[in-house]
């Protein structure tokens, strides 16, 4: 079963391994460049989708769900027609920040906390604060800005400008069949979405998740659980996939000895789903998981070169029984380990990025999924390729020339 | 932006919403939304439009209270007219 799930894939995606690559990384100083970074907020992070929230955390009119990210702040609601809206999180008077709490409901309006400008839940403007102290207003100029938002298996993407990658669906086309099995839109939150702040270069996360290499030194409780079945497809076309079946194993370790008892056939999962857990990547920065029990996303945003914000939330099954809400906990304590477990590796791989005599990655075969992460990395921002550090005042404007010479 | 009509769904919605109990968490919020919707109909004079503003905040701030204490309780009873007589 496992490998009709991988010809299913390599029938659309070219996820070969070429027999004579490029093993270097990202050089060092790219993790730690002001000005790459600044370059990355603006051209990776805002003009990718980027997932804000699942249609669950909105789940009646006027309910709403923050989202900041690099200096940008959206809120998703929902309207009085169940529609899912995304906005800036901007009143149009001041630029004050509209909804404050992270996540609510309101029940009939949106108010500025600033001066009491209201807003309809559609997004048009009701009426300002002390309205007579206007002119006549045309409202209709006052509304809300709207953001690019597409909901993909129930998760909420948004794009704050006009980007690269096509609609989610088409991005995410390759994995449609298989990834519809699981009905994630019809999963509900468990513990809310979890941020953490992560002393790291963001991509740093990344080059940890990317790859599959370290599970076994790493992640003892992911090795006890699927082990030797782990793979890693590379990033083709901005979206990547791995995947792990359980062992036969009984588990050695009590999480995951105890989650291999306790995981259940799932009666909306093939046959060949009910014992994976599946990982898809989607460039730059952000992965949705499964597991029978659960759909979950994380994420990481960069908040200063050294500095990352990690961010997550998990899902559930909405008519789960006692025995998958153990397996439910179970896999998030298995989770939780392996999290903590990465955290650790991004320090240490981010460190050795600050040192002269560090001279760079040389990947094995099996961190493949590193170096297509890079690649599309490259071509959105030829910059990368540059073996030394640019004039950081100079940066920019080398990075735009060399797109128009095409150099990647 | 056509003024809404009175005796819809909506008005009755905002109507219930600017009657509501006071207490509530986000209550004072909905019910200053609700005077706006009212004052765009011109059925609330600006006075009590921001009482209701200046209690958005406060969800046990009765704004009755604040308009008899602020001396505009006349605008209250305008209101009031003007709302039974479109009702």
């Amino acid at each position: 079963m496992e490998s009709l799930a991988c010809k299913m894939n390599t029938n659309v995606r070219d996820i070969a391994i070429p027999n004579d690559w490029d093993r270097r990384g990202l050089p060092g100083w790219c993790y730690h460049s002001p000005a790459l970074l600044e370059l990355e907020k603006e051209k990776l992070f805002k003009t990718h989708w980027q997932i804000a929230c699942h249609v669950s955390d909105i789940p009646e009119a006027g309910s709403f769900q923050c989202f900041d990210m690099c200096d940008e702040r959206a809120i998703i609601l929902r309207d009085p027609n169940n529609e899912v809206r995304a906005y800036y999180n901007i009143c149009r008077h001041r630029g004050s920040r509209l909804v404050v709490k992270e996540q609510g409901t309101c029940p009939n309006a949106l108010i500025c906390p600033f001066h009491g400008w209201v807003y309809n839940l559609d997004g048009t403007l009701r009426g300002p604060g002390r309205p007579e102290s206007f002119p006549q207003m045309d409202k209709s100029k006052f509304g809300l800005r709207p953001i690019e938002m597409e909901v993909w298996q129930g998760f909420v993407f948004v794009r704050f400008r006009p980007g690269p990658q096509p609609s989610v669906a088409e991005l995410m086309r390759p994995f449609e069949e298989e990834a519809a099995a699981y009905k994630m839109d019809q999963h509900v939150p468990t513990d809310g979405i979890w941020t953490e702040k992560s002393p790291v270069n963001w991509k740093s996360v990344r080059d940890v998740d990317n790859e599959g290499y370290h599970v076994a030194m790493a992640h003892p409780a992911l090795q006890d659980l699927y082990g030797s079945t782990y793979k890693d497809e590379p990033f083709v076309d901005g979206v990547s996939r791995s995947d792990g079946e359980f062992t036969p194993t009984k588990g050695r370790r009590w999480a995951v000895r105890n989650y291999k008892k306790m995981s259940m056939p799932q009666s909306f999962l093939p046959e060949h789903l009910q014992k994976r857990w599946l990982y898809y990547g989607i460039f730059p920065n952000s992965v949705i998981a499964v597991t029978p029990e659960t759909v979950l996303f994380y994420q990481e945003f960069p908040v200063a070169t050294g500095e990352s914000v990690l961010r997550s939330a998990t899902y559930r099954n909405e008519t789960e029984n006692r025995q998958q809400r153990a397996a439910r906990y179970l896999a998030a304590r298995i989770d939780r380990e392996t999290v903590d477990e990465d955290i650790q590796l991004t320090i240490w791989s981010n460190e050795a990025m600050a040192s002269d005599s560090f001279e760079g990655f040389y990947l094995s075969d099996l961190e493949y999924g590193v170096r297509s992460h890079h690649d599309h990395l490259r071509k959105v921002l030829p910059i990368y390729t540059l073996d030394d550090a640019p004039n950081e005042d100079e940066l920019s404007a080398l990075n735009t020339s060399m797109q128009h010479t095409g150099q990647t | 932006m056509t003024p809404p009509k009175p005796n819809t769904v909506e008005f009755n919605k905002q109507k219930t919403i600017l009657y509501a109990r006071v207490g509530p968490p986000g209550s004072g919020a909905a019910r200053y939304a609700a005077a706006m919707y009212f004052y765009n109909m011109k059925l609330m004079p600006v006075e009590m439009l921001e009482i209701y503003r200046r209690c958005s905040k406060f969800d046990d701030e009765d704004p009755n209270d604040l308009a008899t204490y602020e001396g505009v309780q006349d605008c209250l009873l305008d209101f009031s007219t003007s709302l039974r007589k479109k009702t």
